[in-house]
C-alpha cells in the first residue's frame, strides 16, 4: 500500500518535474525566437535606413550634375562668347548656382527617370501643337460666327497626377489651349473655367490629363517603376 | 511674417526658375564690361531672386537658404572686396581704383589689368548689393512683429 502510494508520488512528481521542463524549454524556445526576429528586423531597418541613404546622396549629385549642365547650356545660349575666359567665368558661375540650389531644378524625380521623360516628352509635343492649333480654330469660330454661340462654365473635376510639376504642366497647358482657363489648384482638384460645351467636353474626356501621365511617368507607370526599385536593391542585398 | 503660399502653380514654377534667374544675374554681373548691365544690376536680380523664394517659400525656408546673417555678411564681404582693390591700387602707388597700378601684380598689360579690375569691383558690388536687398527685404517682411502679436494685429500674411 505504502509503496504503491510512494511509486504514484514519485511519478507525479517526474510528471511535474517533464511538465516544468516542457515549459523552461518552450519558453527558451521563444525568447530566442524574439531576440532573433527583433533581430532580423533591426538588421532590415539599418540595411534599408543605409540603402536610402545611398539612394538620396547619389540623387543628390545626379541633381548637382544635371543641373549644372542645363544652367551651363544656359549661359552659353547668353552669353554667346567662346574664349577660354568667358567660359571659365560660366564654369564658375554655374557651378555656384548649382550649388546654391541643385535641390530645386529636379526636385522629387527618380533615378533614371529624366531620359525617358524626356523622349516621352518630345513625343508628346507635337499632339499638344495639334490640340492648341484645333483649339485656336474652335474659339477663332466661336468669335467670328454672328449668334456668338458661347456657353461659358466653371468644370471642377480630381485629377490623378501625383506630384506638383505635372499638376503645374497640366494647369499651364489647359491655360494654353484657347478656350479654357485654370482658376485653381486645391489639393489635386482643378477648377477650370471653360468657353463652350464642346471644349468642356474635350476636357472630361482626359485624354490631356493621361498625356501628361505618360510624360511624367506617373498613375500606371509609377508601379513598374517601383518594381524595377525594388529589384535593384534586392539584388544588390544579394 | 510670410509662410509657404498654398497656390501649388506660383510654388513650382518659382522653384523651377530660380537657378535660371540666378544664372542670368551672374551672367550680368560678369558680362558687365562688355554689354549692358554689371554689378549693382546683376546684384538686385540675384536678391531678387532669394526675395522670390522667401515670397513663395515663406520665411523659414528662406531663412536656411539665405538668413539674415548671411545676407549682413555677404554685404560687408562685398564691400570689403570693392575697397580691397581700391587700396591695392593704392598701395602700388596709384590713385584709388586706378586698376593700371595691378598690372605688375597680375603680371598682365595695364589694359587687361583695368579690365580684370573692373570685373573684381564688379563682383564686390553684385554681392554687396544682393545682400543688402535681401536684408531689407528680410528686416520689411517681418516688420519687428512677433509671431504672439499677430493675431492682435491681423497681419498674418
Amino acid at each position: 500500500m505504502e509503496i504503491t502510494v510512494l511509486v504514484q508520488t514519485t511519478d507525479k512528481a517526474f510528471e511535474i518535474l517533464e511538465k516544468a521542463r516542457d515549459e523552461a524549454r518552450e519558453l527558451l524556445y521563444s525568447s530566442a525566437k524574439l531576440t532573433s526576429e527583433t533581430k532580423s528586423l533591426v538588421e532590415k531597418k539599418e540595411a534599408r535606413a543605409i540603402f536610402s541613404d545611398a539612394r538620396q546622396k547619389r540623387l543628390a549629385i545626379r541633381n548637382f550634375i544635371i543641373t549644372t549642365f542645363v544652367l551651363f547650356a544656359f549661359w552659353i545660349l547668353l552669353s554667346g562668347r567662346f574664349d577660354a575666359f568667358h567660359l571659365i567665368l560660366g564654369i564658375i558661375c554655374t557651378l555656384l548656382v548649382s550649388y546654391l540650389s541643385h535641390d530645386l531644378l529636379f526636385a522629387n524625380i527618380r533615378v533614371g527617370d529624366i531620359r525617358i521623360r524626356a523622349r516621352r516628352f518630345f513625343a508628346a509635343a507635337p499632339w499638344f501643337l495639334g490640340q492648341i492649333f484645333s483649339a485656336n480654330l474652335h474659339v477663332a469660330y466661336l468669335a467670328l460666327s454672328p449668334k456668338m454661340p458661347i456657353d461659358p462654365q466653371i468644370i471642377r473635376f480630381k485629377t490623378k497626377l501625383e506630384s506638383d510639376i505635372s499638376w503645374v504642366a497640366l494647369a499651364n497647358s489647359i491655360t494654353l489651349t484657347p478656350g479654357t482657363i485654370t482658376m485653381d489648384i486645391r489639393e489635386g482638384e482643378f477648377f477650370v473655367h471653360a468657353l463652350d460645351r464642346k471644349v468642356a467636353y474635350d476636357l472630361n474626356t482626359g485624354e490631356m490629363e493621361d498625356k501628361i501621365a505618360h510624360v511624367f511617368m506617373e498613375a500606371d507607370h509609377i508601379y513598374i517603376q517601383d518594381v524595377l526599385d525594388v529589384a535593384r536593391i534586392f539584388g544588390a542585398l544579394k | 511674417m510670410i509662410s509657404i503660399t498654398d497656390d501649388i502653380i506660383i510654388r513650382t514654377v518659382s522653384r523651377v526658375l530660380i537657378p535660371f534667374i540666378q544664372v542670368y544675374a551672374l551672367y550680368v554681373i560678369m558680362h558687365g564690361h562688355h554689354s549692358p548691365g554689371g554689378g549693382f544690376q546683376g546684384g538686385v536680380i540675384l536678391g531678387a531672386s532669394f526675395i522670390l523664394y522667401l515670397i513663395t517659400h515663406g520665411l523659414e525656408e528662406a531663412k536656411e537658404r539665405m538668413s539674415e546673417l548671411k545676407a549682413g555678411l555677404l554685404s560687408t564681404f562685398g564691400i570689403l572686396l570693392y575697397s580691397g582693390i581700391g587700396l591695392l591700387c593704392l598701395i602700388m602707388g596709384r590713385n584709388y581704383l586706378d586698376y593700371g597700378g595691378l598690372s605688375t601684380l597680375l603680371k598682365v598689360i595695364p589694359a587687361q589689368a583695368r579690365s580684370l579690375g573692373i570685373l573684381g569691383i564688379e563682383i564686390g558690388v553684385g554681392i554687396a548689393v544682393m545682400g543688402v536687398m535681401f536684408s531689407v527685404f528680410f528686416d520689411i517682411s517681418t516688420g519687428g512683429i512677433l509671431p504672439e502679436d499677430e493675431e492682435d494685429l491681423g497681419v498674418n500674411r
